[in-house]
């Protein structure tokens, strides 16, 4: 096995509302290979976001440890952590190419540079003729494509994502999925997606870590058998994809039944 | 075009019922007394002699030197507004400390009506133009503060979150996330802003006299001539000042503000 980018121990989180304290995660303990594609599920409030959220110091852990290449996270993120927000993060008074330059701009790589990834960036995107749009003229999609690139653009070699394409349509989703697919396929960086699109997780991940309701708790962890690469479309319909799917739904059945009782 | 030629017909009617009433005599024989009394509200026929006769060069203070004046100390009272109001706005809304520190300060200076300091600005910037810009600079500061206030407190987090992943330190962030955040919304108070400038220098020229000069102060000279028709010219003249300057303002606005969804071209 390939070495270990993210380890996570016994990880807790606990917030305070006030005068009581809801715990979010329950001693989380699970590891993130080279080149992996994990995704976590949940039924909502189970506390996924919460885990992405502490691998990318958004939100302190209150125990537990987690090592990224080695080192505890700190307050700042690690300069190889690319982020992608469920939220519209695209800035709006930028235009598509005006934002996808950002992190270029920041690591202070020169105008010629800058040119020519986010140029080779828009086209892996296919918002050519969008270059000089503002975000507030586009789709949804288009939107999510431009805050992807605008993560991809410097090579992040871990990449988390928070339901990146909750918002949208199961079309354009199905689109993204692909992409995202196919430029994953190119470089191969170690992702963490968190959805609760069960399908979703199934089509795009290696690895799916199950999590219980509140507090979360892994429930369990699932090896996706699915071959690569895989047709977003036709894999829907194969028999491997509905017993896989069927297996994780029954685990994630029982928290939403719980949760009625 | 259809409107434009409401506008300018419902222009004309007004024009020429205001002249045709205010030669209405009451009792035909007699002298001065009218149904509507044009020492009150003056004639367009006479308010147009009078600008001719004010723009010309046997007054001693011409209209335009007068016009001229007001502009500037709106333009230059709306600028130093402007930027003291962002930079205030900025440092506050992104200081808690600061904020909370002098919020009463700042509730209480601005609820204080501005007019009630005419006097006293007067008596320390004496009666020249350096009044007239500090009166609309106190009034456009606070506008423009309070805009780019409340912009610099409503930055999304999440902006700033991903920028820190793209790798922009905190200088960066402030450069590139919570500036154009906070000047959105300064922007947008642009247009009020240069409004209230205008008003801030006429009631400074109100009690600014003649080395003030401006439009206010011929507003005030008429009251005392009781010449309605001089008033009538003055009052005419700051509302095309008004008209071109919101215009003017509208435009840069526009233009600056071109990325947000209500300012799209359809």
């Amino acid at each position: 096995m390939s070495r270990v980018r993210i380890a996570i121990r016994d990880l807790t989180k606990t917030f305070r509302q006030g005068p009581r304290e809801v715990p979010a995660v329950s001693s989380v303990s699970f590891d993130v290979h080279d080149g992996e594609f994990v995704a976590i599920v949940g039924p909502s409030g189970c506390g996924k976001s919460t885990i992405l959220n502490m691998i990318g110091s958004l939100v302190e852990a209150t125990a537990g440890e987690i090592l990224v290449d080695g080192a505890r996270v700190s307050a700042r993120p690690a300069p190889q952590i690319g982020y992608v927000f469920q939220k519209d993060t695209v800035f709006p008074w930028r235009t598509v190419e005006r934002n996808i330059a950002l992190g270029l701009e920041y690591r202070g790589v020169g105008r010629s540079e800058i040119d020519a990834r986010v140029r080779e960036a828009v086209k892996l995107a296919g918002l050519e003729g969008f270059e000089e749009a503002f975000p507030a003229t586009l789709s949804g999609g288009m939107r999510q494509r431009v805050a992807l690139m605008r993560s991809l653009v410097v090579n992040p070699e871990i990449l988390l994502m928070d339901e990146p394409f909750g918002a949208l349509d199961t079309h354009t989703k199905l689109n993204l999925h692909a992409e995202l697919l196919g430029l994953w396929a190119q470089r191969h960086q170690t992702v963490v997606f968190v959805t609760h699109d069960l399908s979703e997780a199934i089509t795009l991940a290696d690895r799916i870590v199950v999590m219980t309701r509140r507090p979360g708790r892994i429930k369990l962890v699932y090896d996706v058998k699915l071959p690569r690469p895989r047709d977003v479309i036709g894999l829907r319909e194969s028999a491997e994809y509905l017993k896989e799917y069927g297996e994780i739904w029954h685990a994630l059945g029982e928290e939403f039944q719980e949760r009625a009782s | 075009m259809g409107v434009w030629a409401w506008r300018i017909g419902i222009l004309l009617v007004f024009l020429a019922a205001w002249e045709y009433l205010t030669g209405l005599k009451a009792i035909s024989k007699t002298p001065g007394l009218y149904w509507i009394d044009p020492f009150f509200i003056s004639r367009p026929s006479a308010i147009a002699q009078r600008f001719l006769f004010l723009m010309s060069d046997q007054v001693r203070l011409p209209l335009w030197r007068m016009a001229l004046s007001t502009v500037q100390s709106t333009l230059w009272g709306f600028l130093v507004g402007i930027t003291t109001g962002f930079v205030a706005g900025l440092l506050l809304g992104r200081s808690d400390r600061i904020a909370r520190v002098f919020d009463p300060f700042i509730v209480a200076f601005n609820s204080l009506p501005r007019i009630a300091l005419v006097p006293l600005i007067t008596m320390i910037f004496g009666f020249g133009l350096l009044a007239k810009i500090v009166l609309a600079w106190s009034i456009v500061f606070f506008i423009v503060f309070f805009n780019t206030f409340q912009g610099a407190r409503s930055v999304d987090a999440d902006l700033i979150s991903s920028a820190r992943f793209l790798g922009a330190g905190e200088r960066q962030i402030l450069r590139t996330v919570i500036v154009p955040s906070a000047l959105a919304w300064t922007f947008a108070s642009l247009t009020p802003s240069i409004s209230f400038a205008l008003i801030g220098v006429v009631v400074g020229e109100f009690i600014g006299g003649e080395s003030g000069g401006g439009l206010g102060y011929l507003i005030i000279q008429s009251l005392g001539t009781l010449n309605a028709a001089d008033m009538m010219v003055a009052l005419v003249v700051l509302g095309l000042i008004g008209i071109v300057m919101a215009l003017g303002i509208r435009q840069i606005e526009v233009r600056l503000l071109r990325w947000r969804p209500e300012y799209q071209k359809r």
